[in-house]
Formats: C-alpha cells, structure tokens, sequence
C-alpha cells in the first residue's frame, strides 16, 4: 500500500511521542533501522507503514501519522520481531501500546474501528463470563461491525457445531464476580497513572 | 503423578479434542491432569488492547490461585502459555508492576509474587516423562507415516523457554521416537494469523496457504495450539487458492497422534471433532504399520 507523501513541519513532531509508546523508550531510540522486524513480519506484505517505517516514525516523534497507520493493527503478536531484533526492543508490546493509545485518543480509520470492535467484543464477553463465550463474542462482534461478514464464517461455524465445538452456554467460574472486580481494580489504577502523568 | 491443569477458553468448546486427548495421553502415562478451580480466562490477545495491568492481573488470578495446589501449572494453550508465563517474567524485574498487581489481586483476596512454574504439556513430556518413556509406552508404532510439526508461534517466542524459537525440535523427536517420518518443515514457527482470520480474512488465508503449500505430501499437520489448528484446517478450501491446488490434509493435535501411537481409542482422543476427516490417516496407518 502507498504511503501518503505530506510536507514535514515543526509542529507535527512531538518529541515526547517514543516515551507515551514505548515500553522501553531507550531500547526503541536506539533502532538502527536494519529492518530485520520487516522482514521477520508475516504481515508486512499487507501494511501502509512496514514495521521498521512505524519505528522510525515514532523516533522523530510524527505521532499523528504512527497513530493513523495500519501497521500495529495488523500485528499477529507472533513475536518474530522482537526475538530477532539485534538491540533487543519489545516490538510486540509496542504495538500493543499503540493499539491502546489509538483507542484513548479515538482515532479514526477503517483497521481501527474493525479490529478494535473486535478486542472490545471479545473483551466484553470475558468481563461478562469470565471466560471466553465463541457464540456471544463472534455475535457482539458483527453486530458491532458487519453483519453480512458473519456470512463469510457461516459454513465454518456450522461445521463446528455440528461436531460439539461451540456451546451455546457460557462455561463460568465459580466466583466469576471476581473478574468483574479485577476488571475494575486494574481500569482504575490504569486511569490514576494517566492522571498523574 | 497429578499436575495443576488450567484449561483455558478453547479447550472446553473449539479445541475440546485437544483437551481430551491431553488427559487420555497423561493418564496412559499415570499421570493426571486436575482442574484448577474457578480458572477464568487469561486475556488472550485482547486483554493488552485494553490495558496493560489488566493483561498481566486476568492470568496472574489463576497463578495466585495455583499456589495453594503445588509450585506449577501445565497448560496445553500456546496463548494461555505465554500469557501465564508472562507475568512471572515481568515480574521478576518490575517493582512498580509487584505492586499494581497485588493492589489488583488485593481486592479479591490473592497475592502472587511469580512463584508457580507454568509449563505447557509439550515441554513438560520432553522434559519430565521424557522421549524415551512415551517411546516406551506405545503399543504400535506410527509405521512411517509422514508428519509437518507445526508449533506456531506463542509456544516457542518470545520465551524459548524449552525449545528454538525458529526451528523447534521438541515435538519432532516425540513423533520421530513414536515411529513417523517427520518431514523437514520451514514454515514450522510461521504465524498462521491468529485472529486476523476473523478480523482481515484475506490476510488470514494467505497465511495459511503460505503454511501448507510446501507440505502437499504429508498423511497429517501435527499442532500443539488451538487456534493454530482451527486455522489450519476450517480454510484449506479457500486456502487452495494461494497454494494453487486442491487441499485437504488432516490437522491433529500432538495429543491424538501420541495417543494412537498409544493404542488408545479413537473415541477418547474425540478425532471425529476434527473437521478434516482422518480415514484416509487411519488407512495408511493400517497400512504402514500392520494395525488392525
């Protein structure tokens, strides 16, 4: 996919970006730009920015285009870059922390709204449950998005069915207001370390 | 025997064939896999996109939960694996991390400082039971049957705990040892998409026919993870299409293979829950291997 070609500026740099993202800000300033994450990636061949673009824009702080892009939401969490890369940056949990950032300041764009949708149903689901309810989380999650995409799963999931892989009622642990608690318990330390920064 | 067993989300609905014949394997060795009670999920891929001490607080539950039953916990998820394994790897240099997590686990009346050993069931039978032992225990060999491993992606990265995290052999010596012909295999660490299957389909099936193009002369694709195994077989019919030929390979989970090998009913190892049909396995096993 092509990248969009735009007129650098001052006022498109935000200095502090790598240290909102990156787990590790030091390890992540310290990319050489090897590319041995892009070419690691599985998924690189279907992004705007390939991996070892993201990173680059993150070091000179182009944070509205890192955030706009499609890379991290593309990212499989398969690990193979960060096991590879030759400085040792968590790569994988980076995009992890785009992923986040990218739903705190709402951004807008079609990977995000989909693939987000897709983690809240699922997320919902486990908040719910406590565990992982297939029917519920796949329903929530077209219902949310597109529902005739369902169409495209409909065989797949017939068949599954039809040899007992996917229960129509949730399986739940015994204190399952438990998870509810956590749920909250970790929402709210996560905000009160937004705040103080 | 017993080990602490904590399930996990797919192994009582998807990948219930793999929980089965998990406990039907263990137990043939007399061992014994116990439930952890109240187990809940463990966040998957999706706990981090909400927010990172959550992804670390749903598994470590489970974690402060196990220590009242020994100093491990076996899981046979490769998600489950990594995110359990996860906490105590974070934890061991994480202050900050200790304390958010025990405010966490606090409310609910558990502390866990990243004592309990957590191992996936590939590790724990080359490791503690051994090749030699499993080897020993089968009741007919595998005749030469031709074999892809596939491990993916979590169960080997980023914690190679065990195994390589590129070209892994652990599960290679377990089918070689039971008498397969494990053929030499690439792609055995490439990812097979994982839920991009459901969220960017397109992206999912060319994964997948990157996977199976090279192995169109096997008998079966042996897996160690569920979701790996769900990809791999529900989308060989659209994956046909970036291999450039018909598929339709049979996708067995590590278990139901080491638990033919072990002569152990084909009902207890639950083979008919897989989508691909193993007649053709079974006719060549028959075959190869004299068994009747």
């Amino acid at each position: 996919m092509p990248v969009r070609s735009f007129n650098l500026t001052r006022e498109m740099l935000d200095h502090s970006f790598a240290e909102t993202v990156a787990p590790d800000r030091e390890k992540l300033l310290t990319c050489i730009q090897c590319g041995t994450c892009t070419a690691s990636c599985p998924t690189a061949y279907a992004m705007d920015y390939t991996p070892r673009q993201l990173w680059r824009l993150i070091q000179v702080g182009l944070r509205d285009e890192a955030l706009h892009s499609q890379t991290f939401w593309l990212c499989t969490n398969c690990y193979s870059c960060t096991i590879r890369c030759p400085r040792g940056i968590a790569l994988t949990e980076t995009m992890a922390a785009l992923k986040r950032l990218a739903i705190a300041e709402n951004v807008k764009n079609r990977e995000k709204e989909d693939i987000s949708s897709f983690y809240r149903a699922f997320m919902t689901t486990i908040r719910r449950h406590g565990r992982n309810h297939e029917a519920e989380f796949l329903a929530r999650y077209y219902l949310s998005t597109n529902p005739l995409a369902a169409l495209k799963f409909a065989r797949m999931g017939l068949a599954l069915f039809l040899k007992g892989r996917v229960p129509l009622l949730p399986k739940e642990p015994q204190n399952k207001q438990e998870i509810e608690t956590i749920f909250r318990a970790s929402l709210a330390l996560d905000q009160a370390k937004e705040a103080h920064a | 025997m017993k080990y602490t067993y904590f399930p996990g989300c797919s192994q009582e609905t998807t990948a219930f064939n793999y929980d089965r014949s998990a406990r039907a394997v263990m137990k043939a060795l007399d061992h014994e896999l116990v439930d952890l009670p109240d187990w809940n999920c463990c966040g998957a891929t999706g706990a981090d996109v909400m927010s990172d001490l959550l992804s670390f607080a749903l598994p470590a539950r489970n974690l402060a939960k196990a220590q009242a039953l020994g100093d491990q916990i076996v899981t046979i998820c490769s998600a489950c694996y990594l995110n359990l394994f996860r906490v105590n790897s974070h934890l061991a240099g994480d202050a900050t991390l200790q304390e958010n997590l025990n405010k966490v686990l606090g409310e609910v009346n558990l502390h866990y400082e990243g004592d309990v050993r957590v191992r996936h069931l590939l590790e724990l039978l080359v490791t503690d039971i051994g090749v030699k032992a499993i080897a020993q225990r089968a009741s007919r060999r595998l005749g030469g049957i031709r074999v892809a491993p596939y491990y993916g992606c979590l169960v080997v990265r980023p914690y190679s705990e065990f195994d390589g995290p590129d070209l892994p052999v652990s599960m290679d010596r377990v089918l070689t040892a039971l008498g397969a012909t494990v053929v030499p295999y690439a792609m055995k660490t490439r990812c097979c998409g994982g839920v991009l299957m459901t969220t960017r389909k397109e992206i999912g099936v060319k994964l997948v026919g990157d996977l199976l193009a090279p192995i169109r002369d096997v008998d079966c694709v042996v897996t160690v993870c569920p979701l790996c195994q769900l990809n791999l077989e529900a989308y060989q019919r659209e994956a046909a299409r970036v291999v450039g030929a018909p598929v339709s390979v049979p996708v067995l989970y590590f278990t139901q293979l080491i638990g033919l090998a072990f002569g152990l009913p084909e009902g207890e190892l639950k083979l008919t829950a897989n989508l691909v049909g193993t007649d053709r396995l079974m006719k060549r096993l028959q075959q190869a291997s004299g068994w009747v």
